[in-house]
């Protein structure tokens, strides 16, 4: 039987990091512009696709990224940074080339429906929003607020996997990798889900009143990732 | 009547049948693949994904039953969760468990899940009464499915080898989206006023069936598991799930017609 308080207490910064890393999604999840499916059909502000797809693709990206700079350095400083700048990417690219589909291919102007200015650019939105819709496309706002998001997703991706492949074991490396990747990919698919259930499922970004309500799901992902990462300290530190 | 935000989802077959179809045809599948491997042979893996069947349909039908309630959010993003916490649950089981892995793992994934399910409505008031046993029961459903497809890969439950053959490879993200497209997929097709619960579990049945034969495919390069038998009866089953699901929306549907081929560009003009 493996020394559990023993191994906990020797990772506990870990098990910290981890539950940090959880939360920093959680929080990202709520910058993000996420449509879904209503602004597929170009009838709400954001990107045609579900919280879920979203931050896994963000937060997924931000894991590969930081797991190509942990084979050439140890700082941390700079695989977090990585991490970030990867899911900044993702994000700036499904978004700008979202936008190109919406106002050159649906042939709608980008329109916020919940602030009559853009915070960022001061232009007026509501005289561009098409009756009977939300809003569509993505406004300079929304833009801003889903890099942010990319960024602190990202860096709470890579928070998760970099405590991971440090906590001490008797595994080789490409073990070590695949257990870590699974966990990571398993923590960061579970606290994408509690932001959008908190969210509704569409935010607009930090500028949408719903974003106001993310304490909720932050203090709900730092419980389930406290939960799950004592889980996978465990896990990979008895091996 | 179950229109995705009508409340309760009717039910020919009750819950709780489904509950103990699924926890005792998994854990029975999990079990007698692992022994009847060491005492008859290779082939008799695809046992394994026969109890993943058993813990899809479940997980299908746990879907169901909330997701009626409306999520506000899509339904794929429930199968998600669910195999993001049974992977981790399944990690931790098998890799702290040895032979009482499988159950180890369902027991954590039941904790894991009645904490996110507690959560959702204490924290984030979603107020849907049944969110706390969905949560457990789709937990412990994705760990079934995760458990069974990876002894249909690879034979056995013993850490080492699952690790060695299944996680380190990669194969594991087959699992999670195999898995998780047969227990969201499901209602996520079938939803609106006139679904009925037959019609959806069969589709988890035949998205069940193409798992179990992309497990098959990876048996084939692993030793300890023989690939073709399961992907014959994966066929077999597919083929069962997909006419009976085509009966059922025949029988559900007001007129099926035939439009006949589209018209070509002469005829048009």
């Amino acid at each position: 039987m493996i020394d559990i308080v023993g191994i906990l207490m020797a990772n506990i910064i870990y098990v910290i990091a981890i539950t940090l890393g959880g939360a920093l999604i959680s929080w990202s999840v709520h910058f993000v512009p996420v449509g879904g499916a209503p602004a597929a059909m170009a009838q709400a502000t954001g990107i045609g696709t579900g919280t879920v797809q979203l931050a896994a693709g963000a937060g997924l990206t931000g894991l590969v990224t930081a797991g190509a700079m942990m084979q050439v350095t140890d700082n941390m400083g700079l695989i977090l940074a990585s991490g970030a700048v990867g899911a900044m990417i993702m994000m700036s690219v499904t978004m700008i080339v979202g936008a190109w589909v919406y106002t050159y291919g649906v042939g709608c102007p980008p329109a916020s429906a919940k602030v009559k200015y853009d915070p960022i650019t001061k232009d007026r939105q509501d005289l561009y929003v098409s009756q009977g819709t939300e809003g569509h496309g993505l406004p300079t706002v929304s833009f801003v607020s889903g890099v942010i998001g990319g960024a602190l997703g990202g860096i709470g991706g890579a928070l998760i996997y970099y405590s991971l492949m440090s906590i001490e074991n008797g595994l080789p490396l490409v073990d070590l990798v695949g257990m870590a990747s699974v966990f990571a990919v398993g923590i960061f698919f579970v606290n994408a889900v509690i932001p959008s259930y908190n969210i509704g499922g569409t935010i607009e970004g930090f500028h949408d009143p719903k974003f106001k309500r993310f304490p909720k799901a932050v203090l709900a992902s730092l419980i389930a990732t406290f939960f799950c990462s004592i889980i996978a300290v465990l896990s990979i530190g008895g091996l | 009547m179950s229109a995705g935000g009508s409340g309760a989802a009717a039910e020919a077959v009750p819950q709780n049948k489904i509950i103990a179809f699924g926890v005792a045809g998994g854990l029975i599948g999990i079990y007698a693949a692992y022994f009847l491997v060491d005492m008859v042979g290779q082939y008799m893996s695809f046992i394994g994904a026969l109890g993943a069947i058993c813990g899809m349909i479940w997980g299908a039908a746990a879907v169901r039953r909330v997701a009626s309630y409306g999520l506000g959010t899509g339904v794929p993003s429930i199968g998600m969760l669910a195999l993001g916490m049974g992977v981790i649950a399944t990690t931790f089981g098998l890799a702290v468990g040895g032979i009482a892995g499988p159950i180890i793992a369902l027991i954590s994934a039941a904790i894991i899940g009645l904490l996110i399910g507690s959560l959702a409505n204490k924290v984030l008031n979603m107020g849907i009464p049944i969110m706390e046993i969905s949560m457990t029961e789709i937990a412990t459903a994705g760990t079934i499915t995760i458990i069974g497809l990876t002894i249909a890969m690879t034979g056995t439950f013993d850490f080492p080898i699952v690790l060695k053959q299944v996680i380190s490879t990669g194969y594991i993200a087959v699992i999670f989206i195999a898995g998780g497209l047969a227990i969201l997929h499901p209602f996520n097709a079938n939803l609106g006023p006139d679904e009925k619960q037959d019609r959806t579990l069969i589709v988890a049945l035949e998205k069940g069936a193409l798992a179990m034969v992309v497990a098959g495919i990876v048996a084939t390069i692993n030793e300890g598991a023989s690939g073709s038998l399961t992907i014959l009866i994966g066929l077999a089953l597919w083929y069962i799930g997909f006419s009976g699901y085509y009966e059922r929306v025949k029988r559900d549907a007001y007129v099926v017609l035939g439009t006949g081929q589209l018209p070509t560009k002469e005829e048009l003009e």
